[in-house]
């Protein structure tokens, strides 16, 4: 008995220490993406991309990081710049996993920031394709809580423009919210966030929906 | 335990060994350091970023044959394999990447529309949402410099060219009978709907080598790749109804479109001066059909069929009791396209286009029926080189076949020809830096009726002279085959030509567009007959000439006024050609020295509207007075027209738009007709010909059905 403890305890401690390259380089990533220093973020995502070529989280991130930048840049030579360089991450990333819901969900956002910047040029176009792409990870994954979030966000945002109740679309956040606690999370660095957003979304709704309370 | 401490020792020890260290520095081509590069060794962990002078340093384990990556936006990714020594103090020189917005374009003479363009002077939106473009898409490219206003024709005048001078192409293949045919005096309409394009190309000049047969302008128009849902429309318009469905399903698309047009209650409420027995009828439908197969390639069918029917009586000068007017028009047209993506960065595009057009048309008492059939079949190949080098080069084959037969209560006549032309290009285009590019190509064209070859060379240039702002020159030569209104009486001729010189400079600062262009158009062996008809009798010959020159303006601003986009247009003309019959040189009736468009667009947030208004301007044109002798001498008063629309969302899925065109009722005039003969007093009589109705409304309702409950029309009207 001993014995065995004294081994599953060693393997154990090797496991901790003897980190594989990708967990190290992974786990350094977002280090760095938390302390804010995008570029180098997205740059340790490249260098991790370039190693694990079957492996479509590193350029995923990538592309992420790309996308959320973007959404501040005032001129529009640099946001193409950022989003075509972004697009490329993600078209790599999808080429590894295709169909793949989560990726769906950042093609979506990218046409989003294409759209917050000039919504007259890319509105028409894009809104149209963000539909389809909504539609289609709904169908591929109806119980993916970051697709039914991302998609009540998107929905929320055309029925406030047309000043249309945003209730079905708060349910969905709800449900979302379900979702996110029952997800099993069991991939190492899968994209598993969304569930402060959704409570955050959740909590404005409420307030919206009947302002008294 | 004193061997594995021996182990680890001498792991440690190989490992230190092995390290080498990587260093080098970035620089851009003019040597400046690149700071925030990413420098790694490819399927490594090993790299690192450049710093403030462009240098980088970092260890790897790894031995042998490598391959260093330098990665930076806005830069062409290097890469190089090399022994791992070889890395050490490597100067890297990252090329720009010429495919950013801010990369120089070979423009002259052209403006795009669509999301991809780098610069686009109208949005996609635009050619729906312009005020008096009447869902047209033809209406909204008249508000841009280069065109001139001819109320009564609604075709493409470009930079002193007739409309024939235009050629309409659909994913590179040809259109072969884009308007509807109208009666004379009324604007005919484009048949294609403006919904189906997602990316507008207008040359008004210096074109590329892979379009020909066209002597002042082409309009490309790319049809959209994949619908983004399967959707039902209704539309219902104060002028008939339009009905239509989308289907999708996992590589393929239909698309399918009906409208019915009746012009009938509205001449009810609103009569015009026309004596209408049978008020315009047309009823269409349209198809595409796609299929995308697995390594990119893509197939689109597209299929279109119309029929128009009118019958009116219009006034004349010389008939007391008018001329009568019948047409009977059906038109069947087959655009097939295929694009794939090859090995070794080899490209293809291919396709089919076929029109077959039939008209009866009762002209007093004279019936006449045309046939056309026209084919046209093309084959490009197209080779990237780099982002820096690319090479396009094709051949295409049309095909005419046109008979006419003419009946009246003394003669029966038949006319027509049959024509082929092969032609094949050429065409490089070059970026020597993000500042400097270049586009060269050669067309030759070999028409069987003519018998004869004409080789057109092309060139433009581009060079980038600041942040903003760039200049560009294009030079081409132009050949087109003489009009089947005169090739069906006679065959000798050679093809009609001109040569276009362009010079244009753009400036271009976030949302803001100023460009300006001037040119000159040197026209040459144009078709000349000798009667005031052209005629089976009449002798023909190619000794006209003639050359336009001017300059266009443009501005646009979508930034100084929040939620408004506006945009001038300004072009001036001096244009003379001795053609037809005309007796000597002369300003031709359809160009205007001086022609202006102001159109503004406001979104009206606490409304859901869009209200956008636009003024169009055209200095008077050119008449002939017989009674003061002399040919086209004369001038008439100036055209204005004041036109508003505005759209209503009332919700996602349903829109409420109206129209109305020339809302001061100004009284325009479009020409003069005198009398054969003179009056007692020894004068010719005049009318004045005026637009038929002063205003047009317009009222239609909207509503998309489809899964998500976000889409709209907005983009069909």
């Amino acid at each position: 008995m001993k014995t065995i403890i004294l081994i599953a305890t060693f393997i154990f401690t090797l496991n901790l220490t003897a980190q594989t390259p990708y967990e190290k380089g992974m786990g350094n990533a977002f280090e760095i993406w938390e302390q804010g220093k995008n570029i180098e973020a997205i740059q340790m995502f490249e260098r991790i991309a370039s190693v694990e070529t079957d492996n479509w989280l590193p350029s995923y991130y990538a592309g992420l990081i790309e996308i959320i930048g973007s959404f501040t840049v005032k001129d529009e030579a640099l946001l193409t710049t950022k989003l075509t360089r972004a697009k490329a991450f993600l078209d790599t990333a999808s080429s590894i996993s295709e169909d793949n819901p989560e990726i769906l969900v950042s093609y979506a956002l990218l046409n989003t920031a294409y759209i917050a910047f000039d919504g007259q040029k890319y509105g028409m176009t894009l809104s149209g394709e963000n539909n389809g792409i909504y539609n289609k990870a709904e169908t591929i994954a109806p119980n993916n809580p970051r697709v039914l979030l991302s998609k009540a966000e998107w929905d929320m945002g055309s029925a406030k423009f047309f000043g249309q109740s945003i209730t079905p679309f708060c349910e969905d956040v709800d449900r979302a919210i379900v979702l996110f606690k029952e997800e099993k999370q069991t991939i190492p660095f899968y994209p598993y966030n969304g569930l402060d957003r959704a409570v955050e979304i959740s909590a404005n709704c409420k307030k919206e929906i009947s302002p008294k309370e | 335990m004193k061997t594995l401490s021996l182990l680890l020792f001498t792991l440690i020890h190989v490992n230190l060994f092995a390290q080498n260290t990587v260093t080098g520095k970035v620089i851009d081509h003019q040597g400046v350091p690149i700071m925030g590069a990413n420098v790694y060794l490819k399927g490594t962990y090993d790299g690192t970023a450049t710093i403030e002078n462009g240098l980088f340093s970092f260890e790897t384990e790894k031995q042998g044959g490598q391959t260093l990556i330098v990665s930076s936006i806005s830069f062409e990714t290097y890469s190089k394999t090399a022994e791992i020594s070889f890395f050490n103090n490597v100067i890297i020189k990252l090329k720009d990447d010429v495919n950013t917005l801010d990369a120089v374009t070979v423009n002259a003479g052209t403006f795009k529309a669509g999301d991809n363009a780098k610069v686009t002077a109208l949005k996609p939106l635009d050619i729906v949402t312009t005020a008096g473009a009447l869902g047209d898409f033809v209406g909204a490219l008249q508000t841009l410099p280069g065109t001139s206003n001819v109320a009564e024709d609604g075709r493409l005048f470009v930079r002193g060219g007739d409309a024939e001078e235009t050629q309409i192409f659909v994913d590179g293949m040809r259109v072969f009978t884009p308007y509807s045919p109208s009666a004379n005096n009324i604007p005919s309409r484009g048949r294609l709907s403006p919904f189906l394009f997602k990316g507008i190309t207008f040359s008004t000049g210096g074109y590329s080598a892979e379009y020909g047969q066209a002597l002042s302008s082409v309009l490309l128009l790319n049809s959209v790749d994949e619908p983004q849902e399967e959707k039902t429309e209704i539309a219902i318009m104060s002028v008939g109804v339009g009905l239509g469905n989308t289907q999708k399903w996992n590589k393929s698309s239909l698309s399918l479109n009906t409208s019915y047009i009746n012009l009938a209650p509205y001449q009810k409420l609103y009569s015009d001066n026309n004596k209408w027995h049978k008020p315009v009828e047309s009823l269409g439908g349209e198809a595409v059909y796609r299929y995308r197969f697995n390594n990119d390639g893509l197939l689109k069918v597209y299929g279109a069929y119309s029929a128009v029917n009118f019958d009116l009586t219009q006034e004349d000068i010389n008939e007391i009791d008018g001329v009568r007017f019948g047409l009977k028009n059906r038109n069947l047209y087959v655009n097939t396209s295929y694009k794939d993506f090859l090995e070794k960065d080899w490209s293809i595009a291919t396709g089919v286009s076929f029109a077959n057009d039939r008209s009866d048309l009762k002209f007093s008492s004279a019936n006449i029926t045309d046939i056309e059939n026209s084919a046209h079949f093309k084959f490009t190949l197209n080779k990237y080189f780099s982002s820096r080098y690319k090479l396009n080069f094709g051949a295409e084959y049309f095909i005419t076949n046109f008979t006419e037969n003419y009946n009246d209560d003394t003669i029966e006549n038949e006319y027509g020809f049959d024509n082929t032309i092969f032609s094949s290009f050429i065409e490089t285009d070059i970026f020597f830096s993000k500042n400097l590019a270049t586009k060269i190509g050669i067309r030759g064209e070999y028409s069987e009726l003519l018998q004869e070859f004409n080789l057109s060379p092309r060139i433009s240039l581009a060079y980038k002279s600041g942040a903003n702002s760039q200049f560009s020159l294009a030079y081409g030569e132009f050949f087109q085959n003489p009009k089947n209104e005169y090739l069906k009486f006679n065959y000798d001729f050679t093809a009609e030509n001109t040569t276009h010189l362009i010079a244009n400079y753009q400036y271009v600062k976030n949302k803001q567009i100023f460009r300006a262009e001037a040119y000159y158009k040197d026209y040459n062996d144009l078709v000349k007959y000798d009667t005031p008809l052209a005629l089976p009798i009449s002798s023909y010959s190619n000794s006209g000439n003639g050359y336009a020159k001017g300059l266009d303006v443009f501005w646009r601003d979508n930034k100084s006024i929040k939620n408004t986009e506006y945009w001038l247009s300004y072009s001036f003309l001096d244009t003379e050609r001795d053609y037809k019959n005309y007796p000597t040189n002369a300003t031709p009736n359809f160009a205007s020295k001086h022609n202006a468009s102001i159109v503004l667009k406001r979104w009206i947030e606490a409304w859901k509207s869009q209200a956008g208004l636009s003024y169009n301007f055209a200095s008077g044109r050119t008449f002939t007075d017989p009674n003061k002798g002399g040919f086209l001498t004369e001038q008439a008063k100036n055209f204005h027209s004041l036109n508003f629309n505005y759209a209503y969302l009332i919700s996602q899925q349903k829109i409420l738009y109206f129209s109305i065109s020339n809302v001061l009722g100004t009284q325009n005039i479009n020409g003069y007709q005198y009398a054969n003969q003179t009056n007692t007093e020894g004068i010719f009589d005049r009318r004045t010909i005026s637009p038929a109705a002063d205003r047009f409304f317009f009222v239609g309702f909207f509503w998309t059905i489809s899964d998500n409950k976000n889409d709209n029309q907005l983009d069909n009207l």
